[in-house]
């Protein structure tokens, strides 16, 4: 191939024409110069040299209009018409260089072309020579085939015939043996001995006679020729000049970070050999109720490359995938079925489910999607860090809620993500945590129906008309006895506190209760609640310290409004206080055997106000330690 | 003012010690008790006053009430003197065991022959603390009072006649109402005369109904099965009524089955213990 040399030519060319704009440019110093001399030779006037050019007739001239020459021509100064020329000169060139760019460019395409004509031959060259190889094999196999059958044939055949012959002879023999005896009898003048022996002569040669002799030819007397079926071969032959058609692709497994909640990037290869024109990808959704053993119906898509992006899927779900390699001689086998899955959506963080302590937080979402996803992974990073960078992660939750250590004082900022094998999904919208306090919800749920639980969520009231006992709702869950609610304490065994605001004349019950503790009795009652009760009686404020229906006989001069409740697991202790007073009441001293709740009730309409989240009062702590 | 100790013994860390010194207030020798905690050792530590009951001396308190404990976890000195003047060879002061000898009340005597001596109340508010403040290391704005009995009686009128000087205050089954009781209608007739209106001077009941001043935050602890209480002679329904009335804060506990005895005491010290602390330590 020239190529090579075509292109060194054309680069010599693309030189001399940079050398050429380059000379010009030298040359463009000594333009009068060389004006003049075109002049002189044009003109012959060496007295009066041209100082004009004449655009029609493309010669210099005089300005002056002595010359008729020119005078209906188009005449310009001389330096007007040799700036006039050059551009039009610089444009030629510059045309001229884009040509040759676009004809390097072009080169390169056809080096590549080249390139590729030429391995694609080689390779041609290779399949013709194996088919042709193939060809000649089966050609050589056949003809060993055949001609071992022939050969046996033959060897059956001669065996046959020369067992024959073999019989004959023995006949043969036996006939003449008989003959020669009765000739020998036939020649006995002995009447009485012919008489005695002849009947056992003739006997045998009756029997002998009898025996009737194979005198046709024990084998087929045709050849039939060996069946040849060449079409196979013929087959090859027809083949040799195409093409063949691709073999099965290999679906590789899905990769690290290569899905979304609605989209794939399916990947596969095909063997280096095959020439292929397109592929179809087949696309089907795995159902995962099994109950339904609807099949989904499988989409297909067309594509050049040996990978796609999947998009328009479902998120959290299983797609299996294969593919088939076309080109002009025909379609492969479709290759073996590989699943890959979508990455789950976020899940969606149940800020009303949250609760925290000083040290820790319980944090609980909804997944987010339908099908069961592999796990979740909860992240956490200190609220007012400059990059809000994740300082913790928790990985392999498998359930949709968690207990997370925090440093006290501290304010969190926690997201969530869903995982599954595809990948994780985006991160939740985020809580703020502020570890200040103990911070709980009421389980309304547990809520006796009269009791109302206001928009706040933390203000209880039981209203003054009393709803008739047919309107009220009773599950196995709510109190149906004691007006009362529980408050969703944060399981983790340590230090809670928490604050009731009361009005003067509330009756109420507030502390703690087991979460299983009887739905049927009053709060104190029982020996799984303890509680402290207020009573108004005609003549003072009663106060009660309950448990197991036993209270301390306590007496308080001054009525709290706002009650403190603080929960120590470590000296397993529950106190009362008088927050306005910093006043202690009441501690009761108690083996909590499992994790208490909040507890609160009234026993009269009224209202009370929970306050949670709120540090706990250096009094209350000190007298602890 | 010379002191002289008559006794030394370490207990939970610290020490207890008993000394004796002349009185200024009560012309005599007078002995006090008093617990050091281990932080008495490296640092002042706030004065917490026992006044114990009638027939009392500085001994039971330390020896029975198991105060020691407490009071060296949380760093408490605590003073306990005796009840009353003893040996001053007044007439009729040994004659019986709810007056004179062992039976001070906690007030300054004005009638005679007991009121040369029998100034209980100026010893235990003035010159017991003066005392202390000058010779052990002590927090001389921190100290608070309780007592026993006739012990509480005396706690109970020092914090309420004196607004803002004892942080705390509690007491076990102290006499609330003398004026209402025989006890008090005996001894407050014999130190301070016939005339009822200077009784109301040392009466908590009374004292607590025109209190003013900070908030005091009061302890009381009483043994249902006192037969004291069921005698009338402690009358604590007065006080709360009258705290309740005036809203001084009173957090009162009948206590099922006890009695008026230093078991009781002993019961419940390490809570009054705390409760001092609370206001002490704060």
């Amino acid at each position: 191939m020239d190529l090579y040399e075509m292109r060194s030519r054309l680069q010599v060319i693309a030189e001399e024409t940079t050398a050429s704009e380059e000379d010009e440019e030298n040359e463009e110093e000594d333009e009068d110069e060389f004006v003049m001399v075109r002049n002189r030779k044009l003109t012959s006037d060496p007295s009066d040299p041209p100082d004009a050019w004449c655009r029609d007739c493309s010669v210099p001239t005089h300005s002056n209009p002595s010359e008729r020459t020119h005078t209906q021509h188009r005449v310009v100064t001389l330096n007007a018409a040799a700036q006039e020329i050059k551009s039009e000169l610089g444009k030629r060139s510059s045309s001229l260089v884009e040509k040759i760019t676009q004809m390097d460019n072009f080169i390169g395409n056809l080096e590549e072309i080249f390139i590729t004509v030429e391995e694609n031959f080689g390779r041609q060259e290779q399949n013709l020579e194996q088919h042709y190889n193939d060809v000649l094999q089966s050609l050589s196999q056949r003809f060993r085939d055949n001609s071992a059958a022939l050969l046996d044939e033959k060897k059956l055949k001669l065996e046959a015939l020369y067992g024959q012959l073999l019989s004959c002879g023995d006949a043969l023999t036996a006939s003449k043996e008989l003959i020669e005896h009765a000739q020998e009898l036939h020649r006995c003048d002995d009447k009485h001995a012919f008489l005695q022996t002849v009947m056992s002569s003739i006997k045998r040669m009756e029997e002998f006679s009898k025996d009737e002799l194979e005198l046709k030819v024990g084998v087929s007397l045709d050849f039939v020729p060996p069946p040849s079926d060449l079409t196979e071969v013929k087959h090859m032959m027809d083949s040799i000049n195409v093409v063949p058609a691709p073999s099965a692709p290999v679906m590789n497994p899905q990769a690290v970070n290569s899905a979304s909640p609605s989209s794939l990037r399916v990947c596969w290869s095909l063997f280096s050999d095959d020439t292929v024109d397109f592929y179809e990808l087949y696309c089907r959704q795995i159902s995962e109720d099994i109950a339904t053993e609807t099949m989904h119906d499988a989409s297909v898509l067309r594509v050049k490359e040996t990978h796609c992006v999947v998009k328009d899927l479902r998120p959290n779900s299983q797609y299996e995938f294969w593919v088939t390699a076309t080109n002009t001689t025909g379609i492969s086998p479709a290759s073996e079925k590989a699943v890959y899955m979508t990455v789950p959506s976020p899940p969606v963080i149940r800020e009303r489910e949250c609760v925290s302590c000083l040290e820790a937080a319980l944090i609980r979402w909804d997944s987010g999607n339908t099908n069961p996803v592999e796990s979740y992974t909860l992240e956490l990073c200190e609220d007012g860090e400059t990059d809000n960078a994740v300082t913790e992660s928790i990985v392999a939750i498998p359930t949709c809620e968690c207990v997370v250590q925090l440093q006290p004082w501290k304010r969190y900022i926690i997201t969530i993500r869903a995982v599954n094998i595809g990948g994780a999904s985006e991160k939740s919208r985020p809580i703020r945590i502020s570890t200040t306090g103990t911070f709980f919800h009421l389980l309304k749920e547990t809520a006796h129906p009269i009791l109302c639980v206001l928009d706040d969520g933390f203000t209880i009231v039981y209203p003054d008309e009393d709803l008739p006992l047919s309107d009220m709702v009773f599950s196995d869950t709510t109190f149906n006895c004691c007006v009362a609610v529980l408050g969703d304490l944060i399981p983790v065994r340590g230090r809670h506190y928490w604050e009731i605001e009361v009005d003067d004349w509330t009756e109420y019950r507030v502390g703690v209760a087991y979460e299983d503790t009887q739905r049927s009795s009053y709060l104190g009652a029982n020996a799984t609640s303890w509680c402290m009760r207020h009573i108004c009686t005609p003549s003072r404020h009663k106060y009660e310290f309950l448990h197991n229906g036993w209270s301390a006989d306590v007496r308080i001069t001054v009525q709290p409004l706002c009650v403190g409740v603080f929960l120590d697991y470590d000296s397993s202790t529950l106190s009362f206080y008088n927050t306005h007073l910093q006043q202690h009441l009441h501690t009761f001293r108690c083996c909590f055997t499992h994790n208490v709740l909040p507890c609160f009730a009234l026993d009269k309409p009224g209202t009370l106000r929970i306050h949670t989240g709120v540090p706990t009062p250096s009094y209350v702590t000190h007298t602890h330690t | 003012m010379a002191l002289t100790q008559v006794s030394s013994n370490k207990c939970c860390g610290g020490y207890q010690k008993v000394f004796e010194h002349d009185s200024s207030e009560l012309k005599c020798k007078m002995k006090f008790a008093i617990y050091l905690p281990p932080k008495a050792e490296s640092g002042k530590c706030p004065v917490l006053y026992w006044l114990s009951g009638l027939t009392c001396t500085e001994q039971n308190f330390i020896t029975k009430s198991g105060s020691q404990r407490a009071a060296s976890e949380h760093g408490i000195i605590i003073v306990a003197p005796d009840t009353s003047p003893r040996g001053c060879n007044i007439e009729g002061e040994d004659e019986s065991w709810d007056f004179g000898t062992g039976a001070g009340f906690y007030v300054d005597a004005t009638q005679e022959p007991w009121k040369t001596n029998y100034r209980m109340y100026s010893y235990v508010t003035e010159e017991l603390p003066r005392l202390i403040n000058s010779n052990f290391p002590v927090d001389p704005e921190k100290m608070s009072i309780s007592g026993h009995s006739m012990g509480g009686h005396g706690a109970l009128i020092c914090a309420l006649k004196n607004p803002g000087k004892y942080k705390a205050v509690s007491a076990f089954s102290p006499i609330c109402n003398p004026v209402q009781c025989a006890w008090g209608h005996k001894a407050f007739s014999g130190y301070l005369g016939p005339e009822k209106s200077t009784w109301e001077a040392y009466d908590a009941t009374l004292l607590a109904a025109s209190y003013s001043g900070p908030e005091l935050d009061i302890l009381i602890d009483q043994g249902r099965e006192d037969q004291f209480l069921s005698a009338s002679q402690l009358l604590p329904d007065n006080l709360i009524a009258a705290c309740s009335e005036k809203k001084i804060p009173v957090v009162f506990r009948l206590q099922q089955g006890y009695d008026h005895s230093y078991f009781f005491v002993f019961s419940f010290i390490d809570d009054h213990i705390k409760h001092h602390a609370k206001y002490l330590n704060a």
